[in-house]
């Protein structure tokens, strides 16, 4: 299973944001729907979107992974 | 070291409907929780929302909304029930948002002019809650005959729901910290 191992530092305060959920999509049409298709999970039928707070501003980010 | 933020938890009015009886409960539990030490609230009305109709989701986002559910640790989201369910608006208002939600804590008020306090549209939200990633409580407010609750000006008559109310929020704030300890410290990785 495909897996960003990289912190993401916020891009509003600096802070290294923990990766704390991910979720399974399989839409489109969303503004993050737009999955490589190489990042389609066979075992799952989707991409995987991980969500990322900072712990100190409280800014949300979601990667594809 | 992190900051520390004080908690934020907005009270969404779940109807646009002319003549809602559900403003007063909203209200009231927005001055409740605003009784709270450490605590900030707003009351967000949905019907002051300009969400286009013509589309739908995450594309329609509201940059003001989307601000205040980042900013929120916690949701209260006052619904009356129409037909045993919640207002198409309320979903659509929902809908726009996402990641905003994930592992935050929701607490949901049921009003109806009925006896059953909104149980009904609160079972019927849950499955909506949980597919957005927000965490539900074990506590509701429920308020049956609605009508009879408050006085024309908003005035509480029965009193009893201010010992229910704090039985509700005690438990949204508890969970609304252990949430955001989460998000700030555990990690999946």
């Amino acid at each position: 299973m495909a897996k960003a191992a990289s912190r993401i530092i916020c891009p509003r305060c600096g802070f290294e944001m923990n990766h704390h959920g991910d979720k399974v999509v399989y839409g489109v049409g969303a503004p993050d729907a737009e999955p490589n298709p190489l990042m389609i999970d066979p075992l799952l039928g989707g991409f995987i979107s991980e969500f990322h707070t900072c712990p100190n501003c409280g800014h949300i980010e979601t990667r594809n992974a | 070291m992190a900051a520390t933020r004080p908690l934020f938890i907005p009270v969404i009015l779940g109807t646009a409907r002319m003549g809602r009886m559900s403003l007063h409960p909203a209200q009231l539990v927005a001055r409740e929780i605003g009784k709270h030490a450490g605590i900030e609230t707003e009351l967000i009305d949905i019907a002051q929302l300009p969400l286009p109709t013509n589309d739908a989701g995450e594309a329609i986002k509201h940059p003001g909304f989307s601000e205040k559910m980042e900013r929120a640790d916690a949701l209260i989201i006052v619904s009356p029930e129409y037909n045993h369910g919640y207002s198409g608006l309320l979903k659509h208002v929902l809908d726009s948002c996402l990641k905003e939600y994930i592992h935050k804590a929701v607490g949901i008020v049921g009003v109806s002019a009925g006896p059953f306090g909104g149980t009904r549209v609160i079972e019927n939200l849950l499955p909506v809650m949980r597919e957005l990633g927000l965490v539900t409580i074990f506590w509701d407010v429920n308020f049956s005959n609605v009508q009879e609750a408050f006085a024309a000006d908003g005035t509480l008559v029965d009193q009893s729901y201010i010992g229910r109310i704090d039985k509700f929020l005690n438990e949204l704030i508890w969970m609304a910290k252990t949430l955001r300890h989460g998000r700030d410290q555990i990690s999946l990785d």
